[in-house]
């Protein structure tokens, strides 16, 4: 079963003039790493809020089409249901933390659902070792980091064990170590789990080497769904739409429009330099273009 | 030390074996008893045993230090209303000092307001010095209290916190306008407070759909009942076990703050006429 | 200190009133049309340090001087704002009025122009920053973020300070909103012949605009120099915790071809990849 499929999706928002998204179609494997990429007020929000429900519940305005949920219809899930199948973890580390402590936090989710306190132990226990927040248990959202705080978001939405993970902008407000702590994080998940995620980012860079599928959502239209070796092909289109790609695979496009480099683009820094070592080497070899 | 909302508590401390509820109990206890207590001898230990008990706590008694202007501002003006508009019953003794007519009685009752007003303040901040807003919503959980109340309050503890943090950052971007708060007319500082809702204001607005969405995403309900019409489970409550000496400090503290309003009310006890104190000053003015 | 320093700092250390030491005897001078980015890590004291350099923040000890201004100096506020400008990260923070006229005409207000001077001011940011006339009876609630980081900004500029910090001016922002920003940023200071400093942890922007980089490490500064020479060392970075632009590292992974280690773009490592492969 598909963890998302979409079908003719529109949405418009109460008092604007325009659809905010119109015409998606899109299905989502089971298990999948999703990236979504696209310029701010085209729609990226939008979609994904769609997939989570929070759209249409807590806006007015005008749905068209249907989101499935593995097989269930977000609009007739009530808010339990749609937390026990999916998670959200928003950009602003400070407005998700609503409780005086970090145990609190964690524990919110899975007292909504009712779970048995036993249940809830083992669980914080798990999450905890899983994103490393272990010492943190005890502190207040004062104490903490940016960074911290959002690792803790991360980690309530995981204790509520979602089969689909959504991720909207969650490094925009933290710095590069708080960034790379949460893409580790969720290199971790994808390696552990079987969750279906879907992280909604600028940072091209750091969210395309753990991708199965990129989105590229432009004008409320997904205008590319690819793996990333296919999806960096046409950079141009990219960078129109407002989208930059990592700076080693712009590179390798360049060679590769001179005819210098035949392989594929690749968004992983490692093969990034080792597809350029290899044409510096067949250059030193004096065998002209490979 | 661990940063409150409110000020600082201690990292470990023996009070920390008690629930929350029972704390709670001695904010009611230590809050209110004083307004049973005319008596100044009686509210000053009292003071006294308070900061013993704090000591025994582990609180840092520096961190007090910010309500000593507090305390001295309250004097000065008790004093100086008690003062220039004293209490005139009839054969109340009066002294001269200074050039200046004092009331003898009218003087000394301030004297013991004051004491008790000190007392009540100081069995408030040692509920604040001692427990996390964690446990104060604990406690009022234990208390039955419905969930959409306890969460209300939880969120706006939060929002408060957020809130002071912005108010930081504001003042800063006001200095960084030109604005010298410390050359400012006392007038125009009030202006400058009604400045802040503003933005204030506005960062509360954007954050409202933020924060509901995030409950909303996380299996939020305010009724506090699952799809199924359970309840939901609250979990840090178990945190903290309900033991039998809490039972017991419980109703002691009942006990005996009732136990001091029976004898205040029905048997004249904790007054100022049987005050030593007011003996021992009366004779020093040469009072009767 | 010589005619082209505007701000001069000297063994500054900022304690936080929790007993945090946030800088630790930093030394720093900051000259006339330059255009700095300060980087650094959450904690290494860059934020406290631009804070520093407008009088937001009082030195614990040091001295922090603006022209002749001591910033430790009692009521020196008004004249710093027409030195030094600060833009914070969050528009929110700054707006404090129902419209957009009263906002810009705010900070000249404060400092006592009067009613033509302000008036023409506010319209001079305005054109500079591009907020149009017919927005300034708007409640800046209700613009774009964009707009109101545009509104921010002019409020500043009607102080016609020398030097402007911005803190953070591409946070959250996708490629276009930053190159506009930006963009604005360095006319400002290529026409205008302002100082800009940028607070920032976006790598590719610092390479792509500021001339010179100041790295913050623990309180302290750990670099300091061209932009292009801070880059190249790796190490230095790596004990910030600091990691140059993926193109940089590119150039960098190739050293044992003879690859530049500086290369600050994709341009330029095109540039770079020309000259190896042809030697």
């Amino acid at each position: 079963m598909d963890a998302v499929a979409i079908r003719g999706l529109a949405w418009k928002y109460a008092g604007r003039s325009s659809f905010a998204i119109e015409e998606v179609d899109l299905t989502i494997p089971a298990g999948a790493f999703v990236g979504v990429v696209g310029p701010n007020e085209h729609g990226k929000t939008t979609l994904v809020s769609c997939i989570k429900g929070i759209i249409p519940h807590g806006f007015h305005g005008v749905w068209r089409g249907t989101v499935e949920l593995f097989g269930e219809d977000v609009r007739a899930l009530g808010s339990q249901r749609l937390a026990e199948l999916s998670g959200f973890v928003f950009a602003d580390p400070e407005a998700q933390f609503t409780s005086m402590t970090v145990e609190e936090e964690l524990a919110f989710g899975l007292e909504n659902l009712g779970l048995p306190v036993a249940e809830i132990e083992r669980r914080l226990v798990w999450v905890s070792d899983l994103t490393g927040i272990g010492a943190l248990w005890d502190k207040s959202p004062y104490e903490i980091s940016g960074g911290q705080k959002q690792r803790v978001a991360i980690a309530s939405a995981l204790a509520m064990k979602p089969r689909l993970l959504i991720l909207d902008e969650p490094t925009s407000m933290l710095d590069p170590l708080g960034k790379d702590a949460v893409f580790d994080l969720l290199a971790s998940v994808k390696r552990e789990t079987d969750m279906t995620v879907i992280v909604v980012e600028h940072n091209v860079e750091q969210v395309a080497p753990l991708a199965d599928l990129m989105l590229l959502v432009h004008r409320g239209r997904v205008a590319r769904a690819a793996p990333p070796e296919l999806f960096f092909e046409d950079c141009d289109l990219l960078i129109e739409s407002g989208v930059q790609p990592p700076q080693a695979t712009l590179f390798l496009d360049r060679l590769k429009r001179q005819g210098r480099f035949p392989g594929k683009l690749s968004p992983r820094f490692e093969e990034d330099v080792a597809a350029v070592r290899d044409v510096l080497a067949g250059r030193a070899r004096g065998g002209g273009t490979p | 030390m661990r940063r409150t909302l409110l000020g600082v508590v201690p990292l470990t401390s023996p009070l920390y074996a008690l629930h929350p509820l029972t704390r709670l109990a001695t904010l009611g206890l230590l809050g209110m008893v004083s307004l049973f207590i005319d008596a100044p001898e009686v509210n000053i230990a009292l003071v006294f045993l308070v900061f013993v008990y704090l000591r025994w706590a582990r609180v840092d008694l520096s961190g007090l230090r910010i309500y000593l202007p507090l305390t001295v501002t309250v004097a000065v003006f008790m004093f100086a209303v008690a003062i220039a508009f004293p209490e005139r019953t009839p054969g109340s003794h009066t002294f001269r000092f200074a050039g200046i007519t004092f009331y003898a009685e009218s003087l000394f009752w301030t004297f013991a307001s004051y004491w008790r007003l000190m007392a009540m303040l100081l069995g408030t901040i040692q509920y604040f010095s001692t427990n996390r807003e964690r446990e104060t919503l604990v406690a009022i959980r234990a208390l039955r209290v419905p969930f959409a109340v306890t969460y209300f309050l939880s969120l706006a503890l939060r929002s408060a916190g957020m809130f002071l943090e912005d108010m930081r950052i504001i003042r800063e971007a006001e200095r960084a306008r030109g604005l010298d708060e410390t050359s400012l007319a006392l007038r125009d500082r009030a202006r400058l407070y009604a400045m802040y809702m503003i933005p204030l204001f506005t960062i509360a607005i954007r954050r409202t759909d933020e924060i509901s969405n995030a409950l909303y995403a996380r299996g939020y309900t305010i009724t506090g009942r699952l799809a199924d019409g359970g309840r939901r489970t609250d979990f840090i409550h178990t945190r903290y076990p309900f033991r039998t000496r809490d039972t017991i400090l419980c109703v002691a503290q009942g006990a005996l703050l009732v136990a001091v309003a029976v004898a205040r009310v029905g048997f004249g006890a904790f007054t100022v006429a049987h005050s030593p104190l007011r003996r021992l000053f009366l004779a020093a003015v040469g009072g009767a | 200190m010589s005619d082209s320093v505007l701000i001069s700092v000297e063994d500054l250390v900022y304690e936080y009133p929790d007993g945090t030491r946030a800088l630790d005897g930093v030394r720093l001078e900051v000259r006339e049309h330059e255009f700095i980015a300060l980087i650094g890590q959450n904690g290494s004291g860059k934020t406290t340090l631009s804070k520093s350099l407008n009088g937001i923040l009082k030195p614990t000890r040091g001295t922090v001087r603006i022209g002749e201004l001591d910033t430790r100096s009692r009521g020196v506020t008004r004249k710093i704002v027409t030195q030094v400008g600060y833009v914070f990260q969050n528009p929110d923070h700054q707006l404090f009025n129902n419209t957009v006229h009263k906002e810009i005409a705010y900070g000249p207000r404060n400092i006592g122009l009067g009613h033509e001077e302000v008036e023409a001011r506010v319209e001079e940011a305005a054109r500079v920053c591009g907020v149009k006339p017919e927005l300034f009876e708007e409640h800046p609630f209700f613009l774009t973020k964009g707009l109101r980081q545009r509104v921010s900004i002019a409020s500043i500029l009607a102080m016609r300070p020398r030097v402007i910090i911005v803190d953070e001016p591409t946070t959250g922002q996708d490629r276009r909103q930053s190159v506009e920003v930006m963009n604005f940023l360095r006319d400002l200071w290529e026409r205008g012949g302002h100082t800009v400093i940028i607070v920032t942890h976006e790598m590719p922007i610092v390479s792509e605009y500021a001339r010179r980089c100041v790295v913050l490490s623990r309180g302290q500064v750990l670099l300091d120099g061209p932009t292009r020479e801070v880059f190249a060392r790796p190490d230095a970075l790596a004990q910030a915790q600091v990691k140059p632009p993926q193109i940089t590292r590119l150039a960098q992974a190739l050293g044992d071809h003879g690859v530049r280690g500086d290369v600050l773009s994709v341009d330029e490592m095109m540039e770079e990849f020309d000259r190896v492969t042809s030697s």
